[in-house]
């Protein structure tokens, strides 16, 4: 690498207790673009992000995270290694033209009645009681339960479809290895899931979301079972856990802006605009990997092949070079954040995670006035996926 | 043929336009969107999907 005109920050980011939101960070932004880390470099500002996310010099980053954990074969690896994240060119375009339709705004938008009928009836369970845990009443019944809505599967299995996506997430844990056999029960489990609707929608074809996945058809292709397998236990291993923590970090940053909340019960059309600021401020997905596929010089920074590469999206969305005002606020002008990624491998079902956020955020605020903390919140480390595990809160029932 | 336009406001250069419809968006190497505004008929349905799979929703069919 170069040699530096400043001093460049070095950040520990495999430290359990390194934090996103915290002074060693905003220093670290102020001083430099970029920082060390003891795993590649992370990038700090909204501008350098905003162009290293969609630079062709770069790559998803995550291709060899089981061979990095000793895992070099098994289903979870096969799956890994053909799934839609770590694919790269016209294998990756091919696959990705062939989802993108199902996933389509317009068709997402028909599922809003039944989204908000969802959070009406979690609040309704709960709300009498001026108290609930929200990740475990609500965040987490709700990411999987639009889950089982998309796909068309009882919203009964709830509870097992998520039992098998945080099984599966053990795979991107530092764990990994030792949680090795369960994630492939996990895998296998999810399997015969995928394939019994895949067989039962190839024999029934409607107008639902797998129909859609499995008639996809472009330019006389279409998606063989086992692609359509692996796309179906991407969506739930995707889907859920994300959906789960970001609801739960929506809270957080509710509660610490309790005028944005009296805001938001008032105006249920932010509802969108809620979302997306909650994801600038405050995204569960705390940085986006890449890495160099050749050697390049970018501003003074030479990145030879190989380099990892971590874009920091809660850093970049808060960069004062880039939001003047950075405090989240809902009838504020923002640049778009990263919380999706970009690029390429741009977050195929966004769509569906803003539609379903969108509605149940302005519904929570309608009727749980002055939300809280009550004590008892646990929370993953900062590193990775964040978000909270458990969060009760108390409120005032309103309407 | 049939024109569209893409809100360069908007756009966030993500690319993925250029993965529905590459016979009329395409990204330059240094990953800037390039378009082709007028195409023909027959490329409809595939900018239909350009169109629907923009993260930003930043293209539209003029007239």
């Amino acid at each position: 690498m170069s040699t530096p005109t400043v001093d460049i920050p070095y950040l520990n980011i495999s430290d359990p207790s390194f934090a996103m939101q915290s002074e060693e960070l905003r220093n670290a932004r102020e001083a430099s673009w970029y920082a060390r880390t003891n795993y590649g470099i992370a990038v700090l500002r909204y501008d350098e992000v905003s162009k290293l996310l969609k630079s062709p010099k770069l790559k998803q980053g995550s291709a060899q995270w089981p061979a990095h954990n000793g895992v070099h074969g098994g289903l979870f690896y096969d799956w890994w290694t053909k799934n839609l994240l770590v694919l790269e060119g016209e294998d990756h375009h091919r696959i990705r033209r062939l989802l993108n339709p199902a996933f389509s705004p317009r068709l997402i938008k028909d599922l809003v009645p039944r989204f908000q009928a969802l959070a009406n009836e979690l609040i309704d369970a709960f709300i009498d009681q001026g108290e609930c845990e929200f990740i475990r009443d609500f965040a987490e019944p709700y990411a999987t339960r639009v889950l089982t809505i998309l796909l068309g599967i009882p919203e009964s299995e709830w509870p097992k479809i998520a039992r098998l996506a945080s099984t599966v997430g053990l795979a991107l844990g530092v764990t990994f290895k030792r949680d090795l056999d369960k994630v492939e029960a996990a895998v296998a489990e999810l399997y015969e899931y995928a394939d019994e609707l895949i067989k039962d929608r190839q024999a029934n074809p409607g107008e639902d979301f797998v129909s859609r996945l499995v008639l996809a058809s472009r330019d006389g292709d279409r998606l063989s079972d086992e692609e359509l397998r692996n796309a179906l236990v991407l969506l739930i291993f995707g889907g859920m856990d994300t959906t789960r923590n970001q609801l739960g970090l929506a809270m957080q940053s509710f509660i610490r802006n309790p005028e944005q909340w009296a805001l938001l019960a008032e105006r249920p059309e932010l509802g969108a605009k809620a979302v997306e600021e909650v994801m600038r401020t405050n995204p569960t997905v705390t940085w986006v990997t890449r890495e160099a596929v050749e050697d390049f010089t970018y501003q003074d920074l030479f990145i030879a092949q190989g380099t990892t590469v971590h874009l920091f999206t809660q850093s970049s969305g808060t960069d004062p070079l880039a939001f003047p005002n950075p405090e989240m606020d809902l009838l504020g002008e923002h640049a778009p954040h990263y919380g999706f990624g970009g690029g390429v491998h741009h977050c195929l079902g966004h769509f569906v995670a803003r539609a379903d956020m969108s509605e149940a955020l302005p519904l929570l605020a309608s009727r749980l006035a002055d939300p809280h903390l009550i004590g008892g919140d646990e929370w993953l480390p900062d590193s990775g996926n964040t978000g909270p595990t458990r969060l009760p809160i108390g409120f005032t029932p309103r309407g | 043929m049939k024109t569209v336009d893409v809100d360069r406001s908007l756009c966030d250069n993500h690319g993925q336009c250029a993965i529905a419809a590459p016979e009329v968006f395409r990204m330059n190497p240094d990953g800037v969107l390039e378009y082709e505004p007028t195409f023909d008929d027959s490329l409809l349905d595939v900018v239909e999907e350009a169109i629907d799979v923009c993260p930003v929703q930043a293209i539209f069919l003029k007239d």
